[in-house]
Parts: structure tokens; C-alpha cells; sequence
């Protein structure tokens, strides 16, 4: 055995760095592995084809928590946003709908389809805003349980009730129907135009295999907006140099605490003793003794793979099996000679620097979602496009661009199963599917790259591909992530934790979950 | 008192209505029922629908008698009420024209199913002793009104308290499966538990009953184990039917009614709430007369009594939108046979099986896709279709030796596509398609049909004053049940005009539960008055 860690985080995706960076601050000499020969996870950049750089599977970012940019000085250590300026939906008939940084102007394009709608936003905008501001705080609390009798826990519910009961009836309930309905109800009771809702609801399936229809998707709404509220930027945006540079900026903060982070180093097992973790096995066979093991990894992985699972109770077993990932989302990287033209709004133009939603009305995605319900990918999916090269030149060669395509539906378990020739139907859908809105797509591009749901697993390790590490959905949230009694990161395995996002409050490059993760190993250190 | 000093007017006379008026009469409340039909009843009421065939279209799962109705107004006395002991509430149609009938008694049940799953059959007696005890809990919080966690005062927080005693006492893992299995889907929730195709079906036809979602969508887990509350362990859908069917209920709560000293007038449809100064004052029947009245109880319609019979003038916009808001979506279209003999369906081993529920659905997958038609606004190719012969329990709804068939077909939206609408054509096109169904497991079917008579949601709007043809009056999504039903912070039966009150099945506890909406708004009504 070689030295002694006091905690070794296994996989070095954002949230393992961002536990890691808080242990190692705390001044615990804390060692990170990462199987791949990169740092990130799902939030790595790479030059997939010469020259053209692609945040490869996270694309775009909004969530990360302030106190953790706050307390890791990630400024410092390299985290620089880009805004993302707008969001255009081509609509079917030619037209489009956008929404522009300036509320004002985002105001007047809306009145032009629906002036009730117009009215309808800007109230909407607050109710939503004091929503985002009312689950803040649970996205910073370690989850109470409500079947506990621990004077932790029911402290914890006590605050969390007084905490509901202080928003008022109005909100409370506007809350319950976030966390209940499904977003193109919700929608419906505010907005008539189709393309704002499609569009606005197409954030509530994001990574969540429900269709907007689908009772549980305005939750994920909710989450999407969180964003767009905090205090240190406002709106989504990209980070430069991809999403492989927030992760090396944690690292870098993490280094500069003292952390140690090695690639290339895939955990086999974690080495448990006597109900207690004493360290993890590498697939070099080499092994590395340490007080905590944390695990970055998703539910499945922590559980069922890096140890065995006869030595956790049966619940918990279970509770894991029924935990769903169902991936249903995949992404289509594009090299492109030039700008592609959309027919809604011909030639260039600030456009091109936000995000175009393939979201034309309800009942398209709808139909996206039908699709993949019964095993096929979306003949026409719902899709978010951003051209990274738009807003950060240094993603792709002068003159060319680099297009990133997040696309749903692709059902993980496909009819027959993902090969060769699915994935590259899958990128004609898409391909085919964004000419009829940019018709002069297909002559752009230089080479593609398609990421199945499979692919995701595969390369990142994510189960089933699913880019949450666990659907977002509300029977696997809060004090069920990921299962009932082992959703405060800590495991059965003394000394084992978990800190990925398959714990609360997971999901999009968020950290809370690495961080909340970290707070409770020290305190139960302290 | 002159004819016109009623203390209050009860509105519908139905369950809820009969109820309500029934607890307020024994309050000593001079109370007015008024019923727009000839007849009592409700959806429980009682139609002939082809010369000496009657039927109940919607009474063919009477509810749920919770104990303190009962006992409060005297229900179910050695003349009244019994129910019938059909053995087998559910029986689904398996592959190759077999049939998997599930009895009440796990144990016959699990027999059954292990022809098919021995891993099945072994989990389920566990399985219908769990969904038992989340409906017994679901059973605590609809006896009760709807706990706000916005209540101020001490008196509000007393019962939430309460059932925070009664929650814990379900254990630890009992507590979270209750969590967990209210927004989860029913396929999810299948899906956990069993392999079997057909059985996992049988599971979700409770998850979707009445609810124009499909069992993929989230929120069918809490469906299901509303429609169970009341229903013996073992059983997985619904509660056996009383003896006599749904007009002994009717009857016992009229009698109880009367001899509370109610007041009832049949053929008196309600117009207009009159209302002055945030009060109600009376009422004005559709005859024009006018009826001086201190309180309503209205089970009517939420959106009907909110929108249509009072003047909008007294309620703030929000509210009116919220109310305007409110889900129905029927989506069950019902067919009535009158029969010369019970249909032969060769696999199936008794005819008893037909007194409860018999689903032709072998699969989740084709409850799914019957779904989806739903969502774009047309009726199922091949909807989902349950069978029902009431008369093997209640003869005397046909002549002698006759029958009654009734099928339950999901999906027909109540809102059409486009220029689509419910006439003539579309309801028959639907019910051509049921008989199809029906006649494909029990050739022959179709040569023993005397008369058939469709109901879309258009004609249960129409002749049960249900909106939209919804029998749940408010779709049970989880965004509206307890304090959010009929609309968010009014589940405590109130409005906000003074003396008028919900009670109907658009109110806490909804669907399913006889009585409970008017008793509990009646208590309320009552409670208010004392201060």
C-alpha cells in the first residue's frame, strides 16, 4: 500500500472536485482519481476533430452554486461566463419567437404573437422568481427526513415548515402546483401562444424521460429556472473554453488547497473491512489506503458496483434497483465551414450568439416524447442549439464554428438495442430535422459527432446515460435522493460517502451536491 | 316560519347533497334540499335505458361509506345497507382469449397468478397488503378536512398535528412508500413489483380510471390508491357494490335526510346564488323562484356554482382565475347493452367474474397508447374497454332472464380535435368500436345485444351535470386533492362568499367517497354558524 489519504474522492466529475476542494480546504489531505486521462465528467472540453473544440456533453451553465464560486475563489482559478444572450424558437410557419436579454424587447417580440401572453410574462417572470427563491435554501440543506425521529431531522423539518409557512398560502401552493402538475399545465394557465409554451416547457423534460404532458415535468422546470436567479450571473451561459474549464477551474482551486488528482485511474472496488471502508482498489491492481472514500459515481455505480452489495442492507439494495436513469437524451456535435441560415431569420445576426429551440409547439414534443416511449429515438426531436464559437472564437479555426445539439428523445434502451447504424439514423434525425428550419445545414458540415445515451454510459460511466445521474423526478428528490435513509451522503459502509449528483439536490453542473457532501463529512469529523 | 326561512339550501341530491342536508337537518338546521332531476342520486342514479333495462352508467363502483357518515346519520341499519361479496373485483384479459381473475383473497389471487408467475404470485399478497395500508392512510386524511400547511390558527393546526401522529404510525418504510408512490407512475409503480404483462395492466387500470393521463404519466400511483379507499384487502379496484345497488344508498341517506326534518324538492334546478354585501342571501330557482336562504351547500360543479350561479361581481379576479383553471378532462365514454343472455367469453372460467370489473386490456403498452390519442384531442383506435353486468348481483334492472352490460371505454376526450365533435356519428363510430372489442373475446357477443346505448362525455355533462363528463368533478391530479381542491387554500370548503359552501365531489375528499365532501362541508357550514 502506498501513502495514506484522509479521503479519496472517486471520479473526478464536478461535483467529486468540488467535495474534494472543500475537504481539501478543511485541510484534509484528500487525493481525487479519475478513470479517464481527463478531469470533468460529463463537463469536459475536447478537440474532437482537429481545431474544433466541443463541450462535449454539458454545454452550457447556470446552476453552479454562488457559495461555492465564492468559496473556492473560482474566478481566480479561471471560471469566466459568457451570457447567453437569447433563445429564438423557428416556428413552423416561418416565423420565429424570440427572447432577448433585454426584458423590454423580449416584451414587444411577444406582444406580437399574443399581447395577453406579453402581460402574462411579466408576472409569471416574478411568480417564477420568488419560487427559485423559495427552494434556494433547500438546495443548500442536507435533506430532513420526515420518517425520522432524530432531533436532526425533525429540527430540520420543523425549520423547513416554518420556512414553507413564512412564503405565504400563495406561494406555498403556487410551489405544491410546481412540484405536482405537469408543465404544459402549468403553462396553460398562464400563456395561449404554443411556441412559448412548447419552449418554455422544453426546459421541464430536459433530461427526464416525461413528456410535457407528464405530471412531474414542472418540477424540472423549477430546476431550470433556478438559474436564471442567482446572484452571480443571471441567465445561462458558456463558460471559456467549454465546460472542461469549470472543471479545471474546481480543480485547480482544489490543487490549491492541497488536493491531489490523478487520471488514468479507474477505481475497481473500494476496500471495505469489518463494515468499513479502508480504501479503494485501482484496475492496476494497485491500492490506496484512506479514512473516507467518497464516490462521485451514480447511484448504481456506488452501490451496486464499487462495493458488493451483500454487504449493504437489503432496503437499500432495492431502493437502488427501483431508482430510475432511463437516458433520453443524446447530443450531436457539429464541425461547421460556416454559419448555418435560418430560414426565420435569414443570415447572421446576435441570434446565432444564443440558443435556437427546436420547440415549435406542444404537441410536437409531445409526439418527440411518443417516439421514445415505445422504444425509437424522435423521428423530429426536440432540440438546443448554441454555437459556442459565436461567443467564445477560440472553440473552433477562424472563420469556422462549432455547433452543439442536445437532443431528445433517445431512449437509453432503444427497440433492438443502439448500434452503428441507430446512432447514425439518430444524427440524420437530427440533422434532417434542423434542415428544415436551416436549410443550408447539411452542406456546412465537416464532420459529426452523435452521443447516444449509450455512448454517454459508456464513455462517462453515467448509468444509462442519464445526464442527472437519476431522473428528476419528484418520488427521487429531497430526502429520496437517491434512496429513503441514505440520502444524506452518507452509506451503510462506514467511511463511505457518495457525492454525485444521484444525491439531492442534483442535476446540471450545480456542485451542491459535492459540496453538501463534503460540509457533512466534516461536521461529522468535527 | 313562513315558507321562505330556510337556514340553509342544500344544492344537488346526490351522495354528497343527501349527506350534507341530512347533517345539517340534525343540527337543527331548517335546511332545503333542491335536485334539478325527478329523481335522487346523483351518479348514483338509476336510468332506463332501453324499454325495462336500467342501469347505473356511473354508479358502477359505489364508493366508499366512511364509519363516522354512517354512524352520524344512521346508515346501513339492519334495513339498509349491504353489500354484495362478488368474490373477484378484477379479471383481466391475458394472451391468446385467457383471462387472470384476481380475487379479494390474496391467497386464491396469488394461486391464480402463479400459473403465469411463480415470482408474481409469491410478492403478491405483500403487494396488496401494502397498497392497502397507504389507502387506509389516504382513508384518515379524507375523514378529515383538508390539512393547510398555511393554517394560522390553532385550531386548523390541531388536526394537521393529529395526522402527523397518524402518518408516523405507519412505520418508517410504510411512510415512505406513501411518498414515494404518490407521484410515481402506475407503470413505475408495476413495473417494481411484477413481470407478468397482463397483471402488471390489471394493476394500472386503477392508476388511469376516470383520468386522461396514461400510466407512463406521473401521479397515477396516487390514482390508484384513491380509488381504494374503502375497498377490502386484497381487492384492487374499487368497492363492492351494495345489494341493491347504488339506489340503496340513495335511499337510506333520503330517509335519513327526511327524518332530519330536510325538506326535499325534486325538478327544482338551482339559476342563481343571490348574494349582497359578500353574503349569500337565496337562491332563484330556474321556475324564477326566489328562495330566501341564510347558507348554501352547493355540490354542484365548483366552476358551475363559482362561474355560472353567482355573479362574478363578488369574487376577485384571482380567484375566478384559479376556478376557471380547474382540470376535468373527462375521458371515459360509457356503452349500455341490454342483453338477451351474458356474453360467452370462452376463457374465462366463471361468469361471476363479470359482476366486478372485467378489463380486456392485456397490457401496459396498449393502455399507453390508447392514452395517447387522448393528448391530441381524438378517441382511442382501440380504447381500453372494462365490462361490468350489474345485474348478476341486481337482477331486477332487466327483465327476467335479460341482462345489462356495461362498458367503461377509455380514451374519449371530451375535447375533440379541430372540428371534431360528440354527435351522433362519433359516439356510435366508439361504440362500434367497444362492441368489436368485446365481441373479438366473446364471439357472438353481437347477436345477443338487444339494444345498445352510447354515453359520451358530452351526454354525461348533459344529463349528470358532470363538466366536461367527468366523474371525478376535478381531475385528481396531485395539484388538486386536499387544500388544493377545488383550488389552491379552499379546501376547507368555504368560499369567499359568506354562507356558501362546496360540497360536492369537485371538493376534499373528491370522487369515491359517499358523503364525505357534503359532511365535511356541512360540519364547516355548522362550525362557522356556532362562532
Amino acid at each position: 500500500m502506498s501513502r495514506r489519504y484522509d479521503a479519496i474522492i472517486i471520479g473526478g466529475g464536478h461535483n467529486g472536485l468540488v467535495a474534494a476542494a472543500y475537504l481539501a480546504r478543511a485541510g484534509r489531505k484528500t487525493l481525487v482519481l479519475e478513470r479517464r486521462p481527463m478531469i470533468g465528467g460529463a463537463a469536459v472540453t475536447e478537440e474532437v476533430f482537429p481545431g474544433f473544440k466541443f463541450s462535449v456533453f454539458s454545454y452550457v451553465v447556470s446552476l453552479l452554486r454562488p457559495e461555492i464560486i465564492r468559496d473556492l475563489d473560482l474566478p481566480r482559478h479561471g471560471l469566466q461566463i459568457l451570457p447567453l444572450e437569447s433563445t429564438v424558437t423557428p416556428m413552423e410557419n416561418g416565423d420565429y419567437l424570440a427572447s432577448w436579454s433585454d426584458p423590454d424587447e423580449t416584451r414587444r417580440e411577444l406582444c406580437r404573437h399574443s399581447p395577453r401572453d406579453a402581460d402574462a410574462s411579466v408576472v409569471f417572470g416574478r411568480l417564477m422568481h420568488h419560487m427559485a427563491m423559495a427552494v434556494r435554501p433547500i438546495l443548500g440543506m442536507v435533506p430532513p427526513d420526515p420518517a425520522s425521529l432524530s432531533p436532526r431531522d425533525l429540527a430540520g423539518l420543523l425549520k423547513l415548515g416554518g420556512h414553507f409557512r413564512s412564503l405565504g398560502p400563495e406561494r406555498f401552493h403556487a410551489l405544491h402546483k410546481l412540484m405536482t402538475m405537469s408543465s404544459a399545465d402549468y403553462l396553460d394557465e398562464w400563456f395561449e401562444f404554443d411556441a412559448l409554451k412548447a419552449t418554455r416547457s422544453a426546459s421541464g423534460i430536459i433530461g427526464t424521460f416525461l413528456g410535457p404532458r407528464s405530471p412531474g415535468s414542472a418540477y424540472v422546470l423549477l430546476h431550470h429556472y433556478m438559474g436564471e436567479i442567482d446572484g452571480a450571473f443571471r441567465a445561462w451561459g458558456f463558460q471559456k473554453g467549454g465546460t472542461g474549464a469549470i472543471s479545471d477551474s474546481i480543480a485547480s482551486a482544489a490543487r490549491a488547497h492541497g488536493a491531489e488528482i490523478r487520471t488514468g485511474a479507474g477505481v475497481e472496488r473500494v476496500l471495505v473491512s469489518g463494515g468499513r471502508a479502508t480504501g479503494v482498489a485501482l484496475s492496476s491492481g494497485e491500492e490506496i489506503a484512506a479514512n473516507l472514500v467518497v464516490s462521485g459515481l451514480d447511484p448504481r455505480l456506488t452501490f451496486t458496483r464499487l462495493v458488493d452489495p451483500k454487504e449493504l442492507p437489503e432496503p437499500l439494495v432495492e431502493g437502488i434497483r427501483r431508482y430510475k436513469f432511463r437516458g433520453s437524451s443524446g447530443k450531436v456535435n457539429l464541425a461547421l465551414s460556416g454559419l448555418p441560415n435560418f430560414t426565420c431569420m435569414p443570415g447572421e445576426g446576435p441570434h446565432l450568439r444564443g440558443a435556437m429551440s427546436i420547440s415549435p409547439s406542444i404537441e410536437y414534443l409531445e409526439r418527440a416524447y411518443d417516439d421514445a416511449k415505445y422504444g425509437e429515438f424522435s423521428r423530429h426531436p426536440y432540440m438546443d442549439i448554441v454555437i459556442p464559437s459565436m461567443i467564445d472564437p477560440g472553440m473552433a479555426p477562424p472563420g469556422k464554428h462549432v455547433m452543439s445539439i442536445f437532443v431528445q428523445y433517445a431512449p437509453y434502451s432503444l427497440n433492438g438495442g443502439w448500434t452503428d447504424q441507430k446512432r447514425e439514423a439518430f444524427g440524420d434525425a437530427v440533422v434532417k430535422t434542423l434542415a428544415r428550419y436551416a436549410p443550408n445545414i447539411e452542406s456546412l458540415i465537416l464532420h459529426r459527432q452523435v452521443l447516444t445515451p449509450d455512448d454517454i454510459e459508456r464513455i462517462t460511466g453515467l448509468t444509462e446515460g442519464n445526464i442527472f445521474q437519476g431522473e428528476l423526478a419528484l418520488q427521487q428528490l429531497f430526502f429520496l435522493r437517491p434512496v429513503p435513509e441514505w440520502a444524506k451522503y452518507r452509506t451503510p459502509i462506514r467511511g463511505y460517502w457518495q457525492c454525485g449528483a444521484g444525491t439531492h439536490p442534483g442535476g446540471g453542473i450545480m456542485g451542491a451536491s459535492g459540496r453538501l457532501a463534503a460540509l457533512e463529512m466534516l461536521r461529522g469529523a468535527a | 316560519m313562513s315558507r321562505s326561512g330556510y337556514d340553509a339550501a342544500v344544492i344537488g341530491g346526490g351522495a354528497n347533497g343527501l349527506v350534507a342536508a341530512a347533517t345539517l337537518g340534525k343540527a337543527g338546521q331548517r335546511t332545503l334540499l333542491l335536485e334539478r332531476e325527478a329523481a335522487l342520486g346523483g351518479q348514483g342514479r338509476v336510468v332506463e335505458f332501453a324499454p325495462g333495462f336500467h342501469a347505473a352508467p356511473l354508479g358502477l363502483d359505489p364508493g366508499w361509506l366512511p364509519a363516522p357518515i354512517a354512524r352520524s346519520l344512521g346508515l346501513g341499519g339492519p334495513d339498509g345497507l349491504e353489500r354484495s361479496a362478488a368474490d373477484t373485483p378484477l379479471t383481466v384479459a391475458v394472451e391468446r382469449g385467457a383471462f387472470l381473475s384476481l380475487s379479494r383473497d390474496p391467497a386464491r389471487a396469488a394461486e391464480a397468478i402463479g400459473a403465469y408467475s411463480r415470482a408474481d404470485a409469491a410478492k403478491w399478497p405483500a403487494f396488496t397488503a401494502l397498497l392497502r395500508r397507504l389507502a387506509g392512510f389516504l382513508e384518515e386524511l379524507y375523514q378529515t378536512p383538508a390539512p393547510d400547511i398555511s393554517a394560522s390558527s390553532l385550531g386548523e393546526l390541531m388536526p394537521l398535528l393529529g395526522l402527523g401522529r397518524k402518518f408516523r404510525a405507519l412505520g418508517r418504510r410504510d411512510m415512505v412508500e406513501f411518498l414515494r408512490t404518490l407521484p410515481l407512475s402506475v407503470w413505475e409503480l408495476a413495473d417494481d413489483w411484477f413481470e407478468y404483462a397482463p397483471l402488471k395492466a390489471a394493476i394500472a387500470t386503477g392508476g388511469i380510471q376516470d383520468h386522461q393521463q396514461g400510466p407512463r404519466s406521473g401521479g397515477t400511483g396516487f390514482v390508484l390508491l384513491h380509488h381504494l379507499v374503502g375497498a377490502s384487502a386484497g381487492a384492487l379496484r374499487g368497492r363492492a357494490p351494495w345489494r341493491r345497488g347504488p339506489a340503496a344508498f340513495t335511499e337510506a341517506a333520503e330517509r335519513a335526510a327526511r327524518s332530519a326534518g330536510v325538506e326535499i324538492r325534486t325538478g327544482a334546478g338551482v339559476a342563481r346564488i343571490q348574494v349582497k354585501g359578500d353574503a349569500v342571501v337565496g337562491v332563484v330557482l330556474e321556475s324564477g323562484e326566489e328562495i330566501p336562504v341564510r347558507g348554501v351547500l352547493s355540490t354542484g360543479n365548483p366552476v358551475r356554482t363559482l362561474t355560472e350561479w353567482v355573479d362574478p361581481v363578488w369574487l376577485d379576479p384571482e380567484f375566478m382565475h384559479a376556478v376557471g383553471n380547474i382540470r376535468h378532462r373527462g375521458c371515459t365514454a360509457i356503452v349500455l347493452y341490454a342483453l338477451e343472455s351474458l356474453p360467452e367469453f370462452p376463457g374465462l372460467a366463471s361468469k361471476e367474474a363479470l359482476a366486478g370489473i372485467v378489463s380486456l386490456t392485456p397490457s401496459l403498452r396498449l393502455l399507453e397508447s390508447a392514452a395517447d390519442a387522448a393528448k391530441y384531442g381524438e378517441v382511442s383506435e382501440r380504447p381500453h374497454v372494462e365490462l361490468t353486468a350489474p345485474t348478476l348481483h341486481w337482477p331486477e334492472l332487466a327483465p327476467e332472464g335479460r341482462h345489462v352490460l356495461v362498458a367503461r371505454a377509455q380514451y374519449a376526450p371530451y375535447r375533440l380535435r379541430g372540428d371534431a365533435a360528440w354527435d351522433a356519428t362519433t359516439r356510435d363510430a366508439l361504440a362500434a368500436r367497444v362492441t368489436v372489442a368485446i365481441d373479438s373475446a366473446a364471439p357472438g357477443f353481437r347477436s345477443r345485444v338487444l339494444q345498445r346505448v352510447a354515453l359520451s362525455p358530452l351526454d354525461l355533462e348533459e344529463r349528470f351535470g358532470l363538466r366536461e363528463g367527468a366523474a371525478s368533478q376535478g381531475e385528481l391530479g396531485l395539484d388538486q386533492i386536499l387544500f388544493m381542491r377545488p383550488v389552491a387554500g379552499w379546501g376547507n370548503h368555504r368560499t369567499p362568499i359568506a354562507g356558501l359552501y362546496l360540497g360536492g365531489v369537485g371538493s376534499h375528499p373528491g370522487p369515491g367517497v359517499l358523503g364525505g365532501a357534503g359532511w365535511l362541508a356541512a360540519k364547516r357550514l355548522l362550525s362557522d354558524r356556532r362562532r
